[in-house]
């Protein structure tokens, strides 16, 4: 059994009396550990087949499990846990919390994953983590002191602290130059090969498949195109 | 709390302009409660400072005191049921001090009453607040309809009666004065009344508890009502103002907010944290025009009626957060209603 599949997946949308079908029956199986990248023009329905995916909106039809659980059948308290404890997201701007150092970023990250380790082991964590991506020597500085490739890694850092199963990345380096898009990435394949998580990320950027597993070209709503690279 | 104090911390200027509101707010309301407080002693501490008790008036007075007249035998009757029981009477009036100046004052005569001073014949005991204006132990007081002066024997702090300082004299007196030779009122104090469960009830005698009686003094109630009306409308607005600042902090938030929701922050803690940062805001703000209020009321003119005791104030600051906690909440219905897809849609904060 997969670690994570959608099965017929439609979305539509009501624009008054008109309706759109954005998604129009969607068979996905991801990988487990490996990275997937959703490829396609701008509308063919990537990034709303990753929100979807991610739980942060809902399907007009079809399932969705992860880990044999229907997640579209969850009430919103049970898929809102499943966010928090099991998932993590990485989002085209890094969107950290404007108050908050980047040590704070990560250890808010771990108190809503209710995390079982102690304070002393947390520290520890989040520690490797931000050496992890680089950002030890930054741990007490704002995002608004940020560069645009440092805050991106620390949402790297906090998608992956609290040790997700899926990683959620819509566009994460379309807000970066060539040469930060790349280190992202690699930080993405190492930290997905280390700590063996399943990655589904939406790209335009064709450079970036370099580094990834598994391709999927969406147009129209429909899946016209699978293929595993590596 | 943690991160409610963070943010706060991060930004200053917008709290502190909303601290300060709250703050001219409660202090106004602080103020004004002062302001009620004391005309209400002013109007009546005289019937404030007795113990929660008993009054009881003549049924045809139609609760107007100064009608009322209490007979020999309903005074008797009072006494055998409830032996502790205080008569007294109050007429308002004036008199002429030794400088030719006339004075309105509200006379008292009590018998068997250890609530009020006793006073010897030809004596009066005033209020202090006419000690302030210069009358002085032993000055002789008149008036055109009086054959013979009274002397000052003394004061006592804090009895008024409507807006009147009180004149405590000899029941003989005042007889002699008013040409009167019985007692309007009737008082039994709760801690001395016999089967004290209920009220006794005399034939054609009407009784009033303490808040009853307040009630019946002309003005009194139509006085406490307008101001009180204002401090209600005064809290009304600061809970109105928490809501419409929280609203609009929480406006500029919401992307925030969706982010949080959609790494899974459970949206009880994003109200946790607004209900902290109100609580804070509030706490200081009260604590400072706490301070502030009763500072004034150490140092406002001796004449003006302002009386302002820590329970009111304690009391008033937990209405103030009570309300301000409903107000915050209201406008938190948006952290609720907010949709993670908004916020990423918005991009960078």
């Amino acid at each position: 059994m997969s670690l994570f599949t959608m099965k017929n997946v439609r979305k539509t949308f009501a624009h008054g009396e008109v309706k759109e079908e954005i998604l129009k029956g969607i068979d996905v199986t991801l990988p487990e550990g490996k990275i997937t990248a959703l490829t396609g023009a701008s509308g063919s329905g990537k990034s709303t087949l990753l929100t979807i995916a991610a739980g942060l909106q809902t399907a007009s039809d079809g399932q969705i499990s992860f880990e044999q659980q229907e997640l579209t059948s969850m009430r919103s308290e049970e898929l809102r846990q499943i966010r928090a404890k099991q998932f993590g997201f990485i989002f085209q701007f890094a969107h950290l919390v404007p108050f908050l150092t980047v040590e704070e970023q990560l250890a808010l990250m771990l108190e809503t994953a209710e995390s079982s380790l102690s304070k002393q082991e947390q520290k520890k964590e989040i520690r490797q983590v931000l050496e992890l991506v680089d950002m030890w020597k930054r741990k007490n500085a704002y995002p608004p002191s940020l560069s645009g490739g440092e805050k991106q890694r620390v949402a790297v850092a906090r998608a992956i602290i609290h040790s997700p199963k899926v990683l959620f990345a819509d566009e994460p380096t379309a807000s970066l130059d060539s040469k930060r898009s790349q280190e992202v990435m690699r930080l993405i394949q190492r930290l997905s090969k280390e700590r063996h998580i399943t990655v589904l990320m939406v790209t335009h950027d064709m450079d970036m498949l370099d580094y990834v597993d598994h391709v999927i070209e969406m147009r129209d709503g429909k899946i016209i195109q699978e293929d595993s690279i590596h | 709390m943690k991160m409610a104090w963070k943010e706060m911390k991060k930004n200053k200027l917008r709290y502190t302009i909303l601290g300060s509101i709250v703050f001219l707010i409660s202090l106004l309301t602080f103020i004004i409660s002062g302001l009620t407080n004391g005309l209400s002693q002013d109007n009546a501490s005289l019937i404030k400072n007795l113990p929660d008790g008993t009054f009881y008036m003549e049924e045809e007075a139609d609760e107007t005191y100064s009608f009322s007249s209490l007979s020999e035998e309903q005074q008797q009757e009072i006494t055998e049921a409830q032996p502790e029981a205080a008569f007294f009477s109050i007429q308002m009036g004036n008199f002429i001090d030794t400088s030719d100046k006339q004075r309105s004052v509200a006379y008292i005569a009590a018998t068997n009453s250890s609530y009020y001073p006793q006073v010897n014949f030809g004596e009066v005991i005033l209020d202090a607040s006419l000690e302030e204006e210069g009358i002085a132990v032993g000055d002789e007081i008149t008036n055109e309809q009086w054959d013979q002066p009274l002397t000052v024997a003394g004061f006592v702090n804090h009895e008024k009666f409507s807006h009147s300082a009180a004149a405590f004299i000899n029941p003989d007196d005042f007889q002699a004065l008013f040409h009167t030779d019985t007692m309007q009122i009737a008082f039994v104090a709760d801690s001395v009344a016999q089967n004290s469960n209920e009220a006794t009830a005399f034939k054609e005698l009407q009784a009033f508890s303490n808040s009853e009686f307040l009630n019946t003094i002309p003005s009194y109630s139509a006085e406490q009502l307008s101001l009180n009306m204002i401090v209600i409308f005064l809290l009304v607005i600061s809970g109105m103002l928490f809501a419409i600042f929280f609203y609009m902090i929480n406006v500029q938030k919401l992307g925030i907010y969706g982010i949080l929701k959609a790494i899974g922050v459970k949206t009880g803690k994003l109200f946790q944290m607004m209900w902290a940062q109100m609580f804070i805001i509030s706490v200081i703000s009260l604590i400072l025009s706490a301070l502030i209020s009763q500072a004034f009321q150490l140092l406002a003119p001796g004449g003006m009626p302002f009386h302002l005791t820590w329970p009111a104030t304690g009391q008033l600051s937990l209405v103030f957060i009570i309300i301000g906690f409903i107000g915050a909440t209201l406008s938190g219905i948006q952290i609720k209603r907010v949709e993670p897809m908004q916020a990423i849609q918005q991009g960078e904060m």
